[in-house]
Protein backbone atom coordinates (compact mmCIF):
# COMPACT_ATOMS: atom_id res chain seq x y z
CA UNK A 1 0.00 0.00 0.00
CA UNK A 2 1.41 3.21 -1.00
CA UNK A 3 2.65 5.33 1.88
CA UNK A 4 1.31 8.49 3.25
CA UNK A 5 3.21 12.14 3.32
CA UNK A 6 4.79 12.56 6.41
CA UNK A 7 2.66 16.06 7.10
CA UNK A 8 -0.86 14.38 7.09
CA UNK A 9 -1.91 18.58 6.00
CA UNK A 10 -0.13 17.83 3.04
CA UNK A 11 -2.21 14.63 2.16
CA UNK A 12 -5.30 16.62 3.40
CA UNK A 13 -4.19 19.51 1.07
CA UNK A 14 -4.26 17.21 -2.14
CA UNK A 15 -7.11 15.03 -0.67
CA UNK A 16 -8.85 18.76 -0.16
CA UNK A 17 -7.76 19.92 -4.31
CA UNK A 18 -8.60 16.61 -5.88
CA UNK A 19 -12.11 16.30 -3.98
CA UNK A 20 -13.07 19.79 -5.41
CA UNK A 21 -11.93 19.68 -9.23
CA UNK A 22 -13.84 15.73 -8.81
CA UNK A 23 -16.50 18.22 -8.29
CA UNK A 24 -16.23 20.63 -10.60
CA UNK A 25 -15.86 17.92 -13.21
CA UNK A 26 -18.94 16.38 -12.05
CA UNK A 27 -21.38 19.81 -12.46
CA UNK A 28 -19.72 19.97 -15.66
CA UNK A 29 -20.66 16.56 -17.15
CA UNK A 30 -24.38 17.18 -15.43
CA UNK A 31 -23.86 20.99 -17.15
CA UNK A 32 -23.26 19.17 -20.68
CA UNK A 33 -26.13 16.86 -19.88
CA UNK A 34 -28.59 19.28 -19.16
CA UNK A 35 -27.47 21.78 -22.17
CA UNK A 36 -28.29 18.75 -25.05
CA UNK A 37 -31.27 17.03 -23.09
CA UNK A 38 -32.60 20.20 -23.47
CA UNK A 39 -31.92 20.04 -27.07
CA UNK A 40 -33.18 16.67 -27.85
CA UNK A 41 -36.04 16.63 -25.57
CA UNK A 42 -36.97 20.81 -26.48
CA UNK A 43 -36.60 20.86 -22.54
CA UNK A 44 -35.62 25.05 -22.04
CA UNK A 45 -35.86 24.69 -18.02
CA UNK A 46 -32.57 22.48 -18.10
CA UNK A 47 -31.29 24.88 -20.20
CA UNK A 48 -31.66 27.36 -17.54
CA UNK A 49 -30.08 25.30 -15.01
CA UNK A 50 -26.92 25.08 -17.64
CA UNK A 51 -26.61 28.98 -17.74
CA UNK A 52 -27.44 28.98 -13.80
CA UNK A 53 -25.10 26.41 -12.90
CA UNK A 54 -22.10 27.97 -14.60
CA UNK A 55 -21.22 30.65 -12.05
CA UNK A 56 -20.72 27.74 -9.35
CA UNK A 57 -18.47 25.78 -11.83
CA UNK A 58 -16.46 29.26 -12.30
CA UNK A 59 -16.57 29.33 -8.66
CA UNK A 60 -14.58 25.88 -8.40
CA UNK A 61 -12.10 26.81 -11.05
CA UNK A 62 -11.08 29.82 -8.64
CA UNK A 63 -11.30 27.20 -5.53
CA UNK A 64 -8.85 24.39 -7.45
CA UNK A 65 -6.70 27.64 -8.32
CA UNK A 66 -6.24 29.17 -5.25
CA UNK A 67 -6.10 25.50 -3.30
CA UNK A 68 -3.52 24.56 -6.00
CA UNK A 69 -1.39 27.66 -5.26
CA UNK A 70 -1.73 27.28 -1.75
CA UNK A 71 -0.28 23.67 -1.96
CA UNK A 72 2.48 24.83 -4.21
CA UNK A 73 3.53 27.63 -1.52
CA UNK A 74 2.93 25.58 1.36
CA UNK A 75 4.54 22.33 0.79
CA UNK A 76 6.68 22.77 -2.67
CA UNK A 77 5.93 19.62 -3.68
CA UNK A 78 8.06 17.55 -6.31
CA UNK A 79 8.35 14.85 -8.79
CA UNK A 80 4.33 13.13 -8.65
CA UNK A 81 2.86 15.51 -6.37
CA UNK A 82 3.99 18.21 -8.12
CA UNK A 83 2.96 17.20 -11.29
CA UNK A 84 -0.47 16.06 -9.79
CA UNK A 85 -1.23 19.63 -8.71
CA UNK A 86 -0.40 21.12 -11.86
CA UNK A 87 -2.40 19.00 -13.74
CA UNK A 88 -4.90 19.47 -11.61
CA UNK A 89 -5.32 23.06 -11.92
CA UNK A 90 -5.09 22.95 -16.16
CA UNK A 91 -7.64 19.66 -15.52
CA UNK A 92 -10.26 22.89 -13.65
CA UNK A 93 -9.02 25.28 -16.49
CA UNK A 94 -10.21 22.71 -19.35
CA UNK A 95 -13.91 21.83 -17.19
CA UNK A 96 -14.35 25.49 -16.58
CA UNK A 97 -14.20 25.69 -20.93
CA UNK A 98 -16.58 22.59 -21.12
CA UNK A 99 -18.61 24.54 -18.38
CA UNK A 100 -18.80 27.63 -21.06
CA UNK A 101 -19.18 24.99 -24.40
CA UNK A 102 -22.60 24.04 -22.51
CA UNK A 103 -23.67 27.28 -22.02
CA UNK A 104 -22.83 28.41 -25.25
CA UNK A 105 -25.30 25.24 -26.37
CA UNK A 106 -27.83 26.42 -23.67
CA UNK A 107 -28.38 29.41 -25.29
CA UNK A 108 -28.85 28.16 -28.84
CA UNK A 109 -30.77 25.65 -27.70
CA UNK A 110 -33.46 28.23 -25.81
CA UNK A 111 -33.22 29.74 -29.65
CA UNK A 112 -34.29 26.63 -31.30
CA UNK A 113 -37.05 25.46 -28.74
CA UNK A 114 -38.40 28.76 -29.47
CA UNK A 115 -39.26 27.86 -32.93
CA UNK A 116 -41.18 24.37 -34.45
CA UNK A 117 -38.58 21.21 -34.11
CA UNK A 118 -35.64 20.63 -36.78
CA UNK A 119 -35.39 16.95 -37.84
CA UNK A 120 -31.60 17.88 -38.61
CA UNK A 121 -31.24 17.36 -34.44
CA UNK A 122 -31.18 14.08 -34.53
CA UNK A 123 -27.88 14.14 -36.59
CA UNK A 124 -26.01 15.53 -33.53
CA UNK A 125 -27.03 12.61 -31.19
CA UNK A 126 -24.26 10.71 -32.16
CA UNK A 127 -21.59 13.34 -32.23
CA UNK A 128 -23.00 14.15 -28.55
CA UNK A 129 -22.43 10.90 -27.28
CA UNK A 130 -19.23 10.59 -28.55
CA UNK A 131 -17.66 13.92 -26.60
CA UNK A 132 -20.03 12.90 -23.76
CA UNK A 133 -18.02 9.59 -23.86
CA UNK A 134 -14.67 11.26 -24.45
CA UNK A 135 -15.30 13.58 -21.35
CA UNK A 136 -16.12 10.74 -19.10
CA UNK A 137 -12.81 8.45 -20.45
CA UNK A 138 -10.94 11.32 -20.24
CA UNK A 139 -11.86 12.58 -16.58
CA UNK A 140 -11.71 8.58 -15.76
CA UNK A 141 -8.21 8.34 -16.92
CA UNK A 142 -6.84 11.70 -14.67
CA UNK A 143 -8.78 10.17 -12.08
CA UNK A 144 -7.49 6.50 -11.98
CA UNK A 145 -4.28 7.76 -14.03
CA UNK A 146 -5.14 5.37 -16.55
CA UNK A 147 -2.43 5.57 -19.32
CA UNK A 148 -4.81 3.11 -21.53
CA UNK A 149 -7.26 5.23 -22.03
CA UNK A 150 -5.72 8.47 -21.96
CA UNK A 151 -3.75 7.60 -25.38
CA UNK A 152 -6.64 6.59 -27.20
CA UNK A 153 -8.22 9.72 -26.88
CA UNK A 154 -6.14 11.33 -29.24
CA UNK A 155 -7.65 9.36 -32.47
CA UNK A 156 -11.15 9.74 -30.87
CA UNK A 157 -11.12 13.73 -31.35
CA UNK A 158 -10.14 13.08 -35.24
CA UNK A 159 -13.72 11.45 -35.06
CA UNK A 160 -15.37 14.36 -33.35
CA UNK A 161 -13.86 16.57 -36.10
CA UNK A 162 -15.13 14.66 -38.40
CA UNK A 163 -18.44 14.50 -37.43
CA UNK A 164 -18.68 18.19 -36.84
CA UNK A 165 -17.23 18.77 -40.31
CA UNK A 166 -19.83 16.40 -42.17
CA UNK A 167 -22.95 18.25 -39.69
CA UNK A 168 -21.72 21.15 -40.81
CA UNK A 169 -21.17 20.30 -44.22
CA UNK A 170 -24.76 18.75 -44.79
CA UNK A 171 -26.68 21.94 -42.79
CA UNK A 172 -24.80 24.35 -45.35
CA UNK A 173 -25.74 22.23 -48.03
CA UNK A 174 -29.15 22.55 -46.89
CA UNK A 175 -29.50 26.35 -46.63
CA UNK A 176 -30.41 27.41 -49.63
CA UNK A 177 -32.92 24.93 -50.02
CA UNK A 178 -34.62 25.17 -46.72
CA UNK A 179 -33.86 29.38 -46.23
CA UNK A 180 -36.32 29.46 -43.68
CA UNK A 181 -34.41 27.31 -41.45
CA UNK A 182 -31.12 29.67 -41.76
CA UNK A 183 -31.23 30.45 -37.97
CA UNK A 184 -32.01 26.89 -37.00
CA UNK A 185 -29.47 25.25 -39.32
CA UNK A 186 -26.65 28.11 -38.00
CA UNK A 187 -27.79 27.26 -34.35
CA UNK A 188 -27.15 23.32 -34.89
CA UNK A 189 -23.50 24.53 -36.68
CA UNK A 190 -22.75 26.40 -33.48
CA UNK A 191 -23.76 23.70 -31.14
CA UNK A 192 -21.56 21.07 -32.75
CA UNK A 193 -19.20 23.15 -32.87
CA UNK A 194 -19.13 23.48 -29.43
CA UNK A 195 -19.44 19.97 -29.02
CA UNK A 196 -16.17 19.62 -30.98
CA UNK A 197 -14.49 22.13 -28.61
CA UNK A 198 -15.31 19.41 -25.66
CA UNK A 199 -13.96 16.61 -27.49
CA UNK A 200 -10.69 18.92 -27.79
CA UNK A 201 -11.31 19.82 -23.93
CA UNK A 202 -11.39 15.79 -23.41
CA UNK A 203 -7.77 15.44 -25.54
CA UNK A 204 -6.42 17.98 -23.25
CA UNK A 205 -7.06 16.49 -20.06
CA UNK A 206 -6.39 13.32 -21.18
CA UNK A 207 -2.64 14.68 -22.13
CA UNK A 208 -2.33 16.60 -18.78
CA UNK A 209 -3.18 12.74 -17.37
CA UNK A 210 -0.44 11.33 -19.25
CA UNK A 211 2.07 14.16 -17.87
CA UNK A 212 0.51 13.66 -14.28
CA UNK A 213 1.09 9.61 -14.37
CA UNK A 214 4.17 9.16 -16.54
CA UNK A 215 5.96 13.06 -16.63
CA UNK A 216 5.86 12.56 -20.79
CA UNK A 217 4.45 15.81 -22.72
CA UNK A 218 2.49 14.36 -25.44
CA UNK A 219 0.77 17.92 -26.26
CA UNK A 220 1.46 18.74 -30.06
CA UNK A 221 2.86 15.53 -30.77
CA UNK A 222 1.56 14.31 -34.13
CA UNK A 223 1.26 10.37 -34.23
CA UNK A 224 3.81 8.67 -36.51
CA UNK A 225 2.31 8.18 -39.90
CA UNK A 226 3.14 4.25 -41.13
CA UNK B 1 -8.51 5.42 -7.94
CA UNK B 2 -8.52 1.72 -5.90
CA UNK B 3 -9.40 0.85 -2.28
CA UNK B 4 -6.04 0.17 -2.06
CA UNK B 5 -4.90 3.56 -2.82
CA UNK B 6 -7.20 5.89 -0.86
CA UNK B 7 -4.63 6.66 1.66
CA UNK B 8 -2.75 8.32 -1.26
CA UNK B 9 -4.47 10.73 -3.37
CA UNK B 10 -2.20 10.37 -6.15
CA UNK B 11 -0.49 7.72 -7.31
CA UNK B 12 2.28 7.22 -10.00
CA UNK B 13 4.23 4.21 -12.24
CA UNK B 14 7.99 3.76 -11.07
CA UNK B 15 10.46 1.27 -12.24
CA UNK B 16 10.44 -2.06 -10.32
CA UNK B 17 12.39 -2.54 -7.69
CA UNK B 18 14.63 -4.99 -8.93
CA UNK B 19 15.68 -2.43 -11.98
CA UNK B 20 19.05 -0.88 -11.32
CA UNK B 21 19.61 2.28 -10.37
CA UNK B 22 20.25 5.07 -13.56
CA UNK B 23 24.50 5.97 -12.48
CA UNK B 24 25.81 9.22 -13.90
CA UNK B 25 26.76 9.52 -17.82
CA UNK B 26 29.13 7.17 -18.58
CA UNK B 27 30.15 9.29 -21.61
CA UNK B 28 33.18 10.58 -19.88
CA UNK B 29 36.04 9.03 -18.52
CA UNK B 30 37.89 8.19 -15.37
CA UNK B 31 40.55 11.21 -16.47
CA UNK B 32 37.38 13.80 -17.36
CA UNK B 33 35.42 13.36 -14.27
CA UNK B 34 36.22 15.15 -11.48
CA UNK B 35 35.52 12.00 -9.32
CA UNK B 36 35.14 8.55 -10.36
CA UNK B 37 34.23 6.40 -7.33
CA UNK B 38 34.12 2.54 -8.08
CA UNK B 39 32.88 -0.27 -5.75
CA UNK B 40 33.54 2.01 -2.60
CA UNK B 41 32.28 0.73 0.87
CA UNK B 42 33.48 2.10 4.72
CA UNK B 43 33.01 0.41 8.05
CA UNK B 44 33.48 2.66 11.00
CA UNK B 45 34.60 -0.44 13.13
CA UNK B 46 31.90 -3.47 12.79
CA UNK B 47 29.27 -1.18 10.88
CA UNK B 48 29.50 -0.81 7.58
CA UNK B 49 28.31 2.59 6.77
CA UNK B 50 28.70 2.31 2.58
CA UNK B 51 28.05 -0.40 -0.03
CA UNK B 52 29.76 -0.64 -3.18
CA UNK B 53 28.88 3.20 -4.25
CA UNK B 54 29.91 3.65 -7.84
CA UNK B 55 29.26 7.38 -8.72
CA UNK B 56 31.09 10.09 -11.52
CA UNK B 57 31.26 13.47 -10.94
CA UNK B 58 31.00 16.10 -13.25
CA UNK B 59 33.81 18.30 -13.47
CA UNK B 60 32.86 22.36 -13.08
CA UNK B 61 29.04 21.64 -11.92
CA UNK B 62 27.36 20.91 -8.76
CA UNK B 63 26.77 17.59 -7.70
CA UNK B 64 24.35 17.51 -4.68
CA UNK B 65 24.56 14.36 -2.38
CA UNK B 66 20.52 14.39 -0.63
CA UNK B 67 19.40 11.53 1.32
CA UNK B 68 18.01 10.76 5.32
CA UNK B 69 20.49 11.20 8.37
CA UNK B 70 22.71 8.47 8.54
CA UNK B 71 22.04 6.96 5.04
CA UNK B 72 26.42 7.72 4.14
CA UNK B 73 26.31 11.07 2.25
CA UNK B 74 28.62 12.61 4.67
CA UNK B 75 30.75 10.12 4.92
CA UNK B 76 30.72 9.53 0.96
CA UNK B 77 31.65 13.19 0.72
CA UNK B 78 34.61 12.71 3.67
CA UNK B 79 35.67 9.86 1.18
CA UNK B 80 36.45 12.19 -1.52
CA UNK B 81 38.94 14.06 0.51
CA UNK B 82 40.46 11.15 2.83
CA UNK B 83 38.94 12.72 5.76
CA UNK B 84 37.30 9.86 7.03
CA UNK B 85 40.59 8.39 7.84
CA UNK B 86 40.63 10.82 10.58
CA UNK B 87 38.16 8.25 12.49
CA UNK B 88 40.03 5.76 14.22
CA UNK B 89 37.95 3.06 13.96
CA UNK B 90 36.98 4.40 9.82
CA UNK B 91 38.30 1.94 6.94
CA UNK B 92 37.40 2.10 3.24
CA UNK B 93 37.67 -0.20 0.01
CA UNK B 94 37.08 0.72 -3.78
CA UNK B 95 38.51 2.92 -5.57
CA UNK B 96 38.29 6.78 -6.08
CA UNK B 97 40.17 8.81 -8.61
CA UNK B 98 40.39 12.66 -9.44
CA UNK B 99 40.71 13.31 -12.77
CA UNK B 100 42.34 9.85 -13.06
CA UNK B 101 44.95 10.09 -9.97
CA UNK B 102 43.82 7.72 -7.42
CA UNK B 103 43.65 9.30 -4.39
CA UNK B 104 44.12 6.27 -1.89
CA UNK B 105 47.23 5.19 -3.96
CA UNK B 106 50.22 4.06 -1.39
CA UNK B 107 52.04 7.13 -2.68
CA UNK B 108 49.82 9.46 -1.83
CA UNK B 109 49.75 12.09 1.25
CA UNK B 110 46.31 12.21 2.64
CA UNK B 111 47.63 16.38 2.83
CA UNK B 112 48.25 16.89 -1.01
CA UNK B 113 44.56 15.32 -1.59
CA UNK B 114 43.02 18.27 0.65
CA UNK B 115 45.03 20.50 -1.01
CA UNK B 116 43.50 19.72 -4.05
CA UNK B 117 39.91 19.21 -2.54
CA UNK B 118 38.52 21.57 -0.33
CA UNK B 119 35.75 21.52 2.09
CA UNK B 120 33.77 23.66 4.19
CA UNK B 121 31.72 22.41 6.76
CA UNK B 122 28.23 22.77 8.35
CA UNK B 123 29.10 25.11 10.60
CA UNK B 124 31.71 27.97 9.97
CA UNK B 125 34.85 27.47 11.80
CA UNK B 126 37.14 30.22 11.02
CA UNK B 127 40.40 30.45 13.26
CA UNK B 128 39.12 32.23 16.29
CA UNK B 129 42.73 34.05 16.88
CA UNK B 130 43.13 35.01 13.67
CA UNK B 131 42.57 38.39 11.85
CA UNK B 132 39.83 37.92 8.43
CA UNK B 133 43.26 38.26 6.17
CA UNK B 134 44.97 36.02 8.06
CA UNK B 135 42.17 33.39 7.93
CA UNK B 136 42.00 33.19 4.34
CA UNK B 137 45.66 32.97 3.82
CA UNK B 138 46.39 30.45 6.63
CA UNK B 139 46.61 27.37 4.06
CA UNK B 140 49.04 28.74 1.99
CA UNK B 141 51.29 29.85 4.67
CA UNK B 142 51.12 26.46 6.42
CA UNK B 143 52.09 25.57 2.58
CA UNK B 144 55.21 27.68 3.14
CA UNK B 145 54.11 30.46 0.70
CA UNK B 146 55.83 33.88 2.54
CA UNK B 147 55.42 35.88 -0.03
CA UNK B 148 53.25 38.96 1.03
CA UNK B 149 52.16 40.31 -2.33
CA UNK B 150 51.33 36.85 -3.31
CA UNK B 151 49.19 36.08 -0.41
CA UNK B 152 47.62 39.53 -0.81
CA UNK B 153 46.90 38.98 -3.88
CA UNK B 154 45.17 35.63 -3.37
CA UNK B 155 43.71 36.93 0.17
CA UNK B 156 41.45 39.59 -2.06
CA UNK B 157 40.89 37.12 -5.03
CA UNK B 158 39.47 34.76 -2.81
CA UNK B 159 37.61 37.41 -1.07
CA UNK B 160 35.85 38.73 -4.36
CA UNK B 161 35.32 35.07 -5.60
CA UNK B 162 33.01 34.36 -1.88
CA UNK B 163 31.65 37.85 -2.45
CA UNK B 164 33.11 38.87 0.97
CA UNK B 165 35.48 41.96 -0.37
CA UNK B 166 33.47 44.38 -0.54
CA UNK B 167 31.86 43.86 3.02
CA UNK B 168 35.31 43.38 4.64
CA UNK B 169 37.61 45.49 2.58
CA UNK B 170 38.05 48.10 5.46
CA UNK B 171 38.30 44.89 8.32
CA UNK B 172 40.30 42.99 7.56
CA UNK B 173 42.80 42.99 10.73
CA UNK B 174 39.20 42.54 12.54
CA UNK B 175 38.92 38.94 13.57
CA UNK B 176 37.27 36.62 11.78
CA UNK B 177 34.98 35.09 14.32
CA UNK B 178 33.76 39.33 14.43
CA UNK B 179 32.04 38.78 10.96
CA UNK B 180 28.12 37.52 11.18
CA UNK B 181 27.64 33.67 10.95
CA UNK B 182 26.49 34.78 6.62
CA UNK B 183 30.25 36.07 6.62
CA UNK B 184 31.78 33.42 8.39
CA UNK B 185 30.77 30.95 6.38
CA UNK B 186 31.92 32.72 3.01
CA UNK B 187 35.34 33.59 4.60
CA UNK B 188 35.78 29.46 5.45
CA UNK B 189 34.49 29.19 1.23
CA UNK B 190 37.68 32.08 0.81
CA UNK B 191 39.71 30.20 2.83
CA UNK B 192 39.10 26.87 0.77
CA UNK B 193 38.81 28.95 -2.56
CA UNK B 194 42.67 30.66 -1.67
CA UNK B 195 44.07 27.01 -1.73
CA UNK B 196 43.01 26.52 -5.75
CA UNK B 197 41.61 23.19 -5.26
CA UNK B 198 39.96 21.41 -7.97
CA UNK B 199 37.12 20.52 -6.02
CA UNK B 200 35.01 22.06 -3.42
CA UNK B 201 33.23 19.62 -1.09
CA UNK B 202 30.64 21.54 1.56
CA UNK B 203 28.61 19.51 4.32
CA UNK B 204 25.47 21.41 4.82
CA UNK B 205 27.08 24.91 4.54
CA UNK B 206 23.61 26.15 4.67
CA UNK B 207 21.72 24.70 7.31
CA UNK B 208 22.89 27.46 10.41
CA UNK B 209 22.13 30.22 7.77
CA UNK B 210 19.24 32.79 7.38
CA UNK B 211 17.66 32.54 3.87
CA UNK B 212 19.60 35.97 2.95
CA UNK B 213 22.95 34.27 4.01
CA UNK B 214 21.97 31.01 2.59
CA UNK B 215 20.96 32.61 -0.87
CA UNK B 216 24.28 34.44 -1.11
CA UNK B 217 25.70 31.07 -0.70
CA UNK B 218 24.09 29.64 -2.96
CA UNK B 219 24.42 32.58 -5.70
CA UNK B 220 28.27 32.12 -4.44
CA UNK B 221 28.38 28.54 -5.70
CA UNK B 222 27.05 29.72 -8.98
CA UNK B 223 29.76 31.51 -9.44
CA UNK B 224 33.00 29.70 -8.08
CA UNK B 225 31.41 26.65 -10.27
CA UNK B 226 32.68 27.62 -13.14
CA UNK B 227 36.33 27.24 -11.86
CA UNK B 228 35.89 24.96 -9.32
CA UNK B 229 33.98 21.29 -9.29
CA UNK B 230 31.41 21.20 -6.52
CA UNK B 231 30.25 18.48 -4.24
CA UNK B 232 27.49 19.45 -1.94
CA UNK B 233 25.75 17.72 0.88
CA UNK B 234 22.36 18.90 1.94
CA UNK B 235 19.29 18.26 3.56
CA UNK B 236 17.52 20.98 2.10
CA UNK B 237 15.77 19.53 -1.07
CA UNK B 238 14.94 22.91 -2.71
CA UNK B 239 18.22 23.81 -2.72
CA UNK B 240 19.70 20.74 -4.31
CA UNK B 241 17.10 21.34 -6.44
CA UNK B 242 17.86 25.08 -7.18
CA UNK B 243 21.77 24.50 -7.18
CA UNK B 244 22.70 21.63 -8.47
CA UNK B 245 23.31 19.92 -11.73
CA UNK B 246 23.13 16.30 -10.50
CA UNK B 247 21.47 14.90 -7.63
CA UNK B 248 22.34 11.39 -6.11
CA UNK B 249 19.93 10.06 -3.60
CA UNK B 250 21.70 7.87 -0.07
CA UNK B 251 19.84 5.37 1.49
CA UNK B 252 21.01 2.74 4.41
CA UNK B 253 24.05 3.31 2.86
CA UNK B 254 23.91 2.53 -0.68
CA UNK B 255 23.79 4.83 -3.80
CA UNK B 256 19.73 4.67 -5.08
CA UNK B 257 19.78 6.74 -7.55
CA UNK B 258 21.94 9.43 -9.83
CA UNK B 259 20.90 11.96 -12.39
CA UNK B 260 20.09 15.16 -13.85
CA UNK B 261 18.57 17.32 -10.80
CA UNK B 262 15.76 18.26 -13.25
CA UNK B 263 14.89 14.11 -13.37
CA UNK B 264 15.28 13.36 -9.89
CA UNK B 265 12.95 16.44 -8.75
CA UNK B 266 11.07 15.69 -11.60
CA UNK B 267 10.60 11.95 -12.42
CA UNK B 268 12.67 9.84 -10.25
CA UNK B 269 12.87 6.50 -11.67
CA UNK B 270 12.76 4.58 -8.10
CA UNK B 271 9.55 4.93 -5.69
CA UNK B 272 12.74 5.11 -2.82
CA UNK B 273 13.91 8.29 -4.32
CA UNK B 274 10.13 9.58 -5.07
CA UNK B 275 9.07 8.52 -1.67
CA UNK B 276 12.32 10.63 -0.10
CA UNK B 277 12.19 14.02 -2.00
CA UNK B 278 8.26 13.95 -2.36
CA UNK B 279 8.57 13.24 2.07
CA UNK B 280 6.95 9.89 2.68
CA UNK B 281 9.76 8.93 4.66
CA UNK B 282 13.01 10.49 5.72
Amino acid sequence: MPQSHILHNFDQALNNLRNTVLMMASLTERSLDNAMTGLFERDSDRCNVVIADDEEIDTLEKTVDKDGYDVLIRFQPVASDFRQVIATMKLSNNLERVGDAAVNIARRVKKLNAHPSLPEVKTLEPMYAEAKAMLKDSLRAFTDGDLEIAVELKPRDKLLDRLNKDIADQLTEAMPKHTEQLRGYLNLIFIARSLERVGDHATNIAEDAIFAKSAEDTRHVRPVQS
Amino acid sequence: MTASDSSRPFTVQHAPPTSPAPMPSPTLTAEQLAFDAKNVCVWYGEKQALFNINLGVRPKSITAIIGPSGCGKSTFLRCLNRMHELVPSARMEGKITLFGDDLYAPTVDPSYVRRRVGMVFQKSNPFPTMSIQDNVVAGLRLNGIRDRAFLDEQMEKSLRLAALWDEVKNDLHKPGVSLSGGQQQRLCIARAVAMQPEVLLMDEPCSALDPMATQKIEELMQEIKKNFTIVIVTHNMQQAARCSEQTAFFFMGKLIEMDSTEKIFGNPAQKQTEDYITGRFG
